[in-house]
């Protein structure tokens, strides 16, 4: 299996990396955390319809690229580089639960517009504690009561997929974002690239969707898993980059502070972490593609690693950084509340071992 | 490259080698003789080089066979799963042997690669000194000039291989008047000469892996040096990054006692599986060991893309030393306080090999040196300031020699 990038996928990089250094520098986060808006509208069109991202796991039947899970993997890592605000990862988790599900009328009418960019959806996807719902009744009658917290751009979602419990079992329900007895809150976001909301349900109707919902929710997990990993490999990088930097030009006792092992060592192991995980991060998304038998046990591995040690990544750019990385007005602090987010959203660190622990037989 | 090489390859292999789990050579020694293993690696290595297998990408004009990293990769691949009996020629054709192709003279190159690489002499590499470790540039021993000759003196040690070894690539310093790293030269040194004389080293599991090797005025030949006089430090770069490469590309064997597959098989068979620290920590082994794998993976594929792994073989070094420790704490979860006593040749092998896992941090540059590479070559961070770079040797306090 290939693990290093193709020419296609170095050009994808490439094209992403560029429009986030034009489009979407930390200044725009800094404005969107002074308004209070969840993401730039400009930046989403530009990025979900002009560059494509929306769609690129989604079938071109339905309207995607069909380009696959290593694209998006490749995409993820430049965007998370630069803690882009956008619902994509929301969007492509949604996606990929109906592509599993086996609901043709719903595929054909939402996929395409979840690929152009026009409709943002989410899927509600929770660890255990994180709400319950309930579906009753039948037929065009079904409605849903519960919560569920948190859910990836929730309060934004034109379209929510709810997993919610009925007398028959779980399965996987639609519930547009204007229905009826649908409250969406806003959360106060660790992450100020993420905007989460707690969802309640107060006999909110909704569409069941047919298919196996284990299988379209577990497949929605190990596709979140690489996602995560992706962008905390790319924000990973740039905290290396930044406090490599900063090593470099910031002098003390007399020489640069990377001369001192105490400083050149925590730099050595970030990089070491993050050059082990890029390699598993990378096996995983050719497995998405070309060996989705083992794709479960790749992405569960790239996202323990990748997303715990871009939390210890991120603390130690603050510590390194000294007192100035600890302001608000360095960007230190950005990284360090993405990656704690990253460590525990779609399942923390003791959940994830839990889960590849039972993919493993162990 | 062609499949053909590949198919060629698989076929030798399903022929010629056994796919029994890879053999303690240390513990084979014991009970067979050291000579009768000497003896079938040999012939093994023969036939390897016979069959078109040895030297993949050295040059045909040095015995090689003159292929690409493809070939080399794809040779890894199918004999992965094997276990070829060709540990005694390891360290020579990975470090001696390809910084004499790199550095050494025609001479040398045509009159030894050739035998090193059908197994007709076995090599060692001599750095460390007592006093010289993480330092070595500080190194002691010492070569003088005698007419046409070089007499040599002195000691090194950690030695692997010296004991049943033919040659060994050795630094000496040429010129105490020089700073440091300006007055050492690289020399071949025939580990029969008199005045060698070789001791085993016994180590905290109790074994003997590596020699204490003593030089008293053993002559060189004026042509021994390898690459210029003064310049052995450039040469020793050379081969300490085919070392770091060569052991963190090295991969693990699935059966060695701290493997996940070992360690799970164990925690089964304790009724430990259904604890959720233990299986926690098993699933983070995997996920650690599968990384190593991969990171290995993906320099060779690198380099087939022509793409120098470089500095960032010492990441592979640093992180094997480091899944090794980890694994020991996991075996110490795993088996609780039957870790402390036993009676089973099971546990005797994973207690040895967690008292051997500090070593894996200290062979081959220490995990400190693996990150002052890192620091330094990969993010370019600032050197160690080396308060000594500039003091010529003699005026040097070096290893634990005790002030005047």
């Amino acid at each position: 299996m290939a693990l290093i990038l193709t020419d296609d996928e170095q050009a994808l990089a490439e094209s992403v990396r560029k429009f986030v250094a034009d489009r979407s520098p930390l200044t725009s986060l800094r404005q969107l955390m002074a308004s209070g808006q969840p993401y730039d509208a400009d930046v989403w069109k530009q990025l979900s319809a002009q560059l494509g991202l929306a769609g690129l796991t989604i079938a071109e039947e339905h309207g995607g690229a069909g380009a696959g899970v290593s694209a998006l993997s490749v995409a993820l890592t430049e965007l998370g580089a630069g803690l882009v605000a956008s619902p994509l990862l929301g969007c492509v988790l949604a996606a990929e639960a109906l592509a599993r599900l086996d609901d043709e009328t719903a595929r054909g009418e939402l996929l395409p517009q979840i690929a152009a960019g026009e409709l943002i959806a989410t899927l509600a996807l929770t660890s255990g504690f994180g709400g319950h719902v309930t579906a009753s009744g039948s037929g065009a009658g079904v409605t849903l009561t519960g919560t569920v917290s948190p859910v990836l751009s929730g309060a934004e979602a034109g379209l929510l997929l709810v997993p919610a419990e009925g007398a028959d079992g779980t399965a996987i329900y639609l519930v547009d974002g204007a229905a009826a007895g649908l409250t969406r809150t806003r959360l106060t976001s660790v992450d100020h690239s993420r905007s989460l909301a707690r969802v309640s349900f107060s006999g909110t109707p909704a569409r069941r969707l047919a298919g196996d919902a284990a299988t379209a929710l577990a497949a929605a997990q190990d596709l979140g898993n690489l996602a995560i990993a992706s962008e905390s490999a790319g924000a990973m990088r740039a905290c290396i980059e930044m406090t490599s930097a900063y090593a470099r030009i910031r002098v003390a006792f007399g020489q640069p502070i990377g001369a001192f092992q105490a400083v050149k060592h925590r730099l050595a192991d970030m990089d070491k972490a993050w050059e082990l995980g890029c390699a598993a991060l990378r096996d995983a998304a050719r497995a998405g593609d070309e060996e989705p038998g083992r794709f479960p046990v790749a992405a569960s591995v790239a996202r323990v690693l990748l997303a715990g040690a871009y939390a210890e990544a991120a603390v130690d750019t603050v510590h390194l950084h000294g007192g100035i990385g600890f302001t608000w007005e360095h960007d230190a602090h950005l990284y360090y509340k993405n990656g704690l987010s990253n460590k525990v959203l779609l399942g923390a660190p003791g959940e994830q071992l839990d889960r590849l622990a039972d993919a493993l037989g162990i | 490259m062609s499949e053909d090489f590949r198919a060629r390859a698989r076929a030798w292999l399903e022929a010629n080698a056994s796919r029994r789990a890879s053999a303690d050579e240390e513990a084979e020694a014991e009970t067979r003789g050291q000579d009768a293993v000497i003896a079938e690696q040999k012939a093994f290595q023969a036939r390897l080089y016979d069959a078109g297998f040895a030297g993949i990408t050295w040059p045909k004009e040095y015995g090689g066979q003159g292929l690409t990293s493809a070939e080399q990769i794809a040779w890894s691949q199918e004999s992965r799963d094997y276990d070829l009996p060709t540990g005694v020629f390891f360290i020579g054709l990975s470090m001696p042997g390809n910084t004499i192709l790199e550095v050494g003279s025609e001479e040398q190159k045509t009159r030894f690669l050739p035998k090193m690489l059908r197994g007709d002499e076995i090599w060692c590499q001599l750095f460390s000194e007592p006093g010289a470790g993480s330092d070595v540039a500080s190194l002691q021993t010492s070569a003088v000039r005698d007419g046409d000759e070089w007499v040599l003196n002195g000691q090194k040690v950690w030695t692997s291989g010296a004991q049943y070894s033919d040659y060994g690539a050795i630094l000496a310093r040429t010129d105490p008047t020089k700073p440091k790293h300006e007055g050492i030269s690289m020399f071949i040194v025939d580990m029969h000469a008199p005045g060698v004389t070789v001791r085993p080293l016994k180590v905290a599991t109790g074994h003997s892996p590596f020699n204490e090797v003593f030089f008293d005025n053993v002559r060189l030949p004026a042509d021994a040096i390898i690459g210029e006089e003064n310049e052995g430090w450039a040469a020793a770069v050379v081969m300490l990054r085919h070392e770091r490469i060569a052991i963190g590309t090295m991969g693990s064997s699935r059966t060695s006692p701290l493997a996940f597959d070992s360690l799970r098989d164990m925690a089964a068979g304790l009724g430990r599986a259904g604890d959720q620290g233990v299986r926690r920590e098993l699933a983070e082994l995997y996920a650690r060991g599968r990384a190593m794998q991969l990171f290995a993976l993906l320099l060779r594929q690198e380099t087939l893309a022509g793409k120098m792994p470089g500095a960032r073989g010492s990441i592979a070094k640093l992180a094997g030393s480091e899944l090794a420790r980890f694994a020991g704490n996991v075996a110490a979860d795993v088996l609780g306080d039957q870790l402390a006593g036993f009676d089973s040749d099971e546990l005797y092998a994973v207690t040895t090999s967690i008292v051997a896992a500090p070593g894996s941090s200290i062979a081959g540059g220490t995990a400190e040196i693996q990150r002052n590479i890192i620091g330094e070559r990969v993010l370019g961070l600032a050197k160690d300031p080396g308060v000594d770079r500039a003091t010529p040797f003699n005026q040097l306090r070096v290893g634990t020699q005790r002030q005047n």
